[in-house]
């Protein structure tokens, strides 16, 4: 990236001063993030170290402080976080999918070819490489690229002080200078400089991080955008990072309606596959020991790779960090961890594999890959999709694999239990549902939803059915459901698992979102209406519902008021032909970290509506309907196997 | 204009048109100047209610007819405010505690509290007491009966509690011990033909005898329903035939093709289908216990007499974790694999012992 300019870098290196190193190495050098090396390499992750923060805005938003150019600065340096020193500089070297990076390098080109800008938004989960695609991108397309960045006033400003505290301007609110950012990098071209060189002045105004006021009032972001939309002359990316912990920024603040309203683009990124992210790392440990003259840093063997590359879950800034880290020497910490790992080497490899389901007969030191990792691991967590996937698609031992697992002793059920013998199970139940994110109760309804595509004999559905049956029954009573839960999600995957005999692939489904919640309450909305309008009949529920309504559907019987006639309408009547239209199932998007944030959200709230609208597939995603959708679905859950 | 189950209820003990020995035995008892708590039962559509509203105008005269509808705001112990409607004369109140849901016992005491508490003014030419209705009691939980316990006692003197439900299985041994209980059973088919021509009749109409009794038939003598599908066959055509086809409800009609479409197949696609039409029906207010019953009876209908005693069987066990359990559609579901297991097997052994 490299690509912060003059301006930037006095203030930085200031800035910094106070600013301790993360990584800060024996030698005690002083610690600048503005330099960079040359031979910068491979890698997408976030460019920026700590960013000066910058005030943009009111008075001279096109000044080179808020525009980066291409330009190779900085000598090389050890200090650099590996982050840093190895940004990737070409598409080529950005850890991101191909056609992730072409469906966005399209979107610029177009936006940028008509000079009628458009609004891209981009979401993913963080260090995926948004922003580095961006940045990359616009550094091969020529263009500037304008970022907005909040201001503060703790930061020193030393030039445009005055300005900032005249009268009049001080009290202009972050909104309103982030409005005039928008306007401004929009309507004026950047200011020619002499060493530009050959620069265009098309340019990408970037916004990654929001005025906190956007997070208590989207509605206040809507409209600039809106008054944006009118005059918009360049493209506006913004970027927004998911998580999965019931964070929904990027629904918040930009829900359905406006996506649609202001035509805004929106592509998500996915977490980066482990194999892009194990080439990433073995290059740059094989980069850094290359450059070990002294032997200050011990090189990074391929099973720490590995467990560095699985704990980071798709995380690849942190993956690198993690990186750096367990290659310093000479910390008691780490050398403690070495030592564990040289313990346990074949175990962390054998456990990698077991997962990819190269090795069958590993499937019992997934105990063991739960014992955490040393540094930089992180909650491993699965999208909604991939967890009913688990489930659903269920994978077991090869039946030679477990020939030979017996042979080491286990005995076979005797021959009146023999039809309940499985092989072995390759997932954990448990684990797949508590990296859910969510409650066993609700992860059932999924599953209740779901599985009857899984299953072909009706024998197999009535076992299933009745595990889920008692999975129910196990949570019924509110006291004892905390402790409970636990168990009622344990029976109800386990037994959906065990009762499906027939262990057909069935390739690919499309997964739905349960409609129980949204009938249950339509039921009770119903219920207690009928009540309320009918309330003069002075009949007990159940005969209201069941005989007075339908037959008042039938009558001629001139009622009191509209929304009597309404009810009647809509609740007494049901028509033979029509099938159940009112419940559109809706379509589980796959791994849309959006949409499980969403849905943890109406797990949340299930007693109140979960209209907060529902989405289909995103645009960058299509709908999976051919056989070549099959098998990149088959492919993902792999990849997300091997972490 | 009202519909013909309101405009031509009896509304005094004389009037009645069936069970008339019980009628006049309550005459008696309101006659003898007080009476005890009353728990009046009986399955639905034969009259309970009827019976109930004579009693109490045999009791207090014209007065209890002039009902208002008032909305209640009761504040739980725990600050939370429970709103229930109730029907109320200036001698009587009627209230459903089952529509405050876990909050039914709240509910109870300060209703009664507040009702018991205050005297009636004329005590001379009135009765002394209050009456309190309370419907669909086997749907209290069991806190409130209990609660209901101690009230009923603590304020004999001046309220008397009606107490009205389905059946008295889930009413607990302590309130039925305490009132008089009066069952109310079904109208006899003959009963109800008679109650239809004679409704028919004050309408000026001709009601064929032949379609009266086919009427009474399909309403499983449920005489609210009976007289529905009469007013409903009016509408549909007059003046009436004798085969004319007495219109169901939608929801059985819809109910009945659930049925058919399980047993004419059985898999899991099929099963989706039947979750799907569970759903509507649900979403039609058409309670979960209800659809189960009407399955069961549908499904009966259509399997061999074999297997009738296991799918009551397996019924009556998933009608209890309905009961129990949380989600409904979970025990309507199982219930409809299981059927479909047990009628695939069935089928499967009966082909097999045609084969050979």
């Amino acid at each position: 990236m490299n690509k912060l300019s003059l301006g930037d870098q006095a203030p930085s290196s200031k800035v910094n001063r106070w600013v301790n190193p993360s990584f800060i190495d024996l030698s005690g050098k002083s610690f600048s993030p503005s330099e960079r090396t040359k031979d910068s390499h491979v890698l997408c992750s976030k460019a920026k170290p700590k960013r000066p923060r910058k005030r943009k805005g009111e008075t001279d938003s096109s000044d080179s402080n808020s525009s980066y150019l291409p330009k190779e600065t900085a000598p090389r340096d050890q200090d650099v976080p590996w982050v840093d020193r190895y940004l990737p500089c070409s598409k080529a070297e950005l850890a991101v999918h191909k056609k992730k990076i072409e469906e966005v390098e399209n979107w610029i080109r177009v936006h940028t070819n008509t000079f009628k800008g458009g609004i891209l938004l981009l979401t993913g989960p963080s260090g995926c490489g948004k922003t580095a695609t961006v940045q990359v991108l616009c550094q091969e397309l020529g263009l500037r690229v304008q970022e907005w960045t909040n201001p503060t006033s703790l930061e020193p400003y030393t030039s445009s002080q005055h300005e900032w505290r005249m009268p009049g301007l001080s009290c202009t609110s972050q909104l309103d200078q982030f409005q005039e950012f928008l306007l401004r990098a929009n309507k004026y071209n950047c200011l020619k400089m002499v060493d530009d060189g050959d620069v265009t002045d098309i340019k990408l105004i970037l916004i990654e991080d929001f005025p906190n006021q956007f997070y208590r009032q989207p509605g206040s972001l809507h409209d600039i955008l809106r008054r944006f939309a009118k005059t918009n002359r360049c493209p506006l990316v913004f970027i927004v990072s998911d998580s999965l912990s019931g964070d929904r920024s990027s629904r918040f603040l930009f829900p359905r309606e406006i996506l649609e309203e202001l035509d805004i683009n929106s592509i998500s990124f996915n977490p980066v596959a482990p194999t892009t992210m194990m080439k990433v790392l073995t290059r740059i440990s094989t980069l850094e020991a290359g450059k070990q003259s002294c032997g200050r840093m011990c090189v990074a063997d391929q099973a720490v790779l590995e467990m560095l590359c699985s704990g980071s879950s798709g995380d690849i800034r942190s993956a690198i960090n993690s990186l750096q880290f367990s290659s310093l020497p000479d910390i008691p910490l780490e050398k403690q961890w070495w030592k564990v790992m040289k313990d346990r080497p074949v175990a962390s490899l054998g456990r990698d594999v077991s997962r990819t389901n190269q090795r069958k007969n590993k499937a019992k030191q997934a105990k063991e890959q739960e014992e955490g990792q040393a540094i930089g691991g992180k909650d491993a967590s699965l999208f909604l999709f991939r967890a009913l996937g688990k489930i659903l698609h269920s994978k077991r031992e090869n039946p030679e694999g477990a020939e030979g697992a017996k042979g080491a002793g286990v005995p076979g059920l005797p021959t009146h239990l023999v039809q309940h013998h499985r092989e072995a199970l390759l997932v954990h139940p448990e684990l797949v549902v508590e990296r859910s994110h969510m409650s066993g109760e609700t992860f059932n309804l999924y599953l209740h939803q779901n599985y009857l595509d899984f299953f072909s004999e009706v024998e197999d559905v009535d076992r299933a059915s009745e595990y889920l049956s008692d999975a129910d029954l196990l949570t019924a009573d509110w006291m004892s459901r905390s402790t409970m839960g636990d168990y009622g999600s344990s029976v109800g995957t386990r037994g959906l698992l065990h009762s499906n005999s027939q262990q057909v692939a069935v390739g690919f489904r499309p997964l739905h979102k349960p409609n129980w919640l949204l009938v249950n309450k339509k039921y009770r909305e119903n219920c207690l209406a009928a009540q309320c309008l009918f309330r003069s009949f002075c009949l007990i529920p159940v005969s209201l519902q069941t005989e007075l309504l339908p037959y008042l559907a039938k009558l001629t019987n001139p009622m009191r008021n509209q929304a009597q006639i309404a009810f009647i309408q809509d609740v007494g009547h049901m028509s033979l032909r029509r099938f159940p239209g009112r419940l559109k199932l809706e379509t589980l998007t796959d791994k849309e970290p959006g949409q499980l944030v969403l849905n943890s959200g109406e797990e949340e709230d299930k007693e109140e509506c979960q209209e907060g609208g529902e989405e289909g597939l995103p645009a960058s995603q299509p709908q999976p309907t051919t056989s070549q959708s099959l098998q990149e679905e088959d492919l993902m859950i792999e990849e997300y196997n091997s972490d | 204009m009202s519909l013909w189950v309101d405009k031509y209820r009896p509304t005094s003990l004389g009037k009645l048109d069936y069970h008339k020995d019980q009628a006049s035995q309550l005459k008696n008892l309101v006659q003898c100047g007080d009476f005890p708590h009353l728990l009046v039962y009986g399955p639905s559509g034969a009259g309970k209610k009827t019976r109930i509203m004579c009693l109490l105008r045999e009791l207090y005269g014209a007065g209890v007819e002039k009902l208002r509808i008032e909305h209640q705001t009761i504040v739980a112990p725990s600050k939370k405010k429970i709103e229930i409607n109730t029907i109320a004369s200036n001698y009587h109140l009627e209230v459903n505690p089952s529509d405050a849901g876990n909050q039914d016992r709240v509910v109870i005491q300060e209703l009664i509290k507040t009702v018991a508490q205050s005297q009636q003014i004329q005590s001379s030419t009135q009765r002394e007491f209050k009456v309190v209705l309370l419907t669909e009691v086997d749907r209290l939980t069991k806190d409130a009966q209990h609660a209901l316990r101690r009230t009923m006692e603590k304020y004999m003197a001046t309220c008397r509690l009606i107490l009205y439900s389905n059946s008295t299985s889930k009413v607990i041994g302590p309130i039925r011990s305490r009132c008089l209980a009066i069952r109310v059973p079904l109208p006899s088919t003959e009963e109800v033909c008679n109650v239809l021509t004679s409704v028919c009749k004050k309408e000026g109409l001709l009601l064929p005898p032949e379609l009266a009794k086919q009427i009474s038939e399909k309403s499983g003598r449920n005489l609210r329903k009976a007289l529905l599908m009469c007013e409903a066959c009016r509408v549909q055509q007059y003046p009436f035939s004798v085969d004319q086809d007495v219109p169901e409800t939608d929801w059985e009609a819809y109910l009945r093709e659930t049925a058919n479409a399980i047993v004419s197949q059985q898999s899991p696609q099929r099963l989706l289908e039947v979750r799907a039409r569970l759903y509507e029906l649900l979403t039609h207010c058409i309670p979960p216990d209800i659809i189960m019953k009407g399955l069961v009876r549908e499904l009966l209908n259509n399997c061999d007499g074999h297997l009738k005693t296991e799918v009551a069987h397996m019924a009556a066990y998933y009608e209890h974790r309905l009961q129990l359990g949380n989600k409904a559609i979970y025990h309507l579901e199982a219930f409809t694999a299981k059927f479909m297991a047990i009628y695939k097997k069935f089928m499967e052994d009966g082909l097999d012992a045609m084969m050979f």
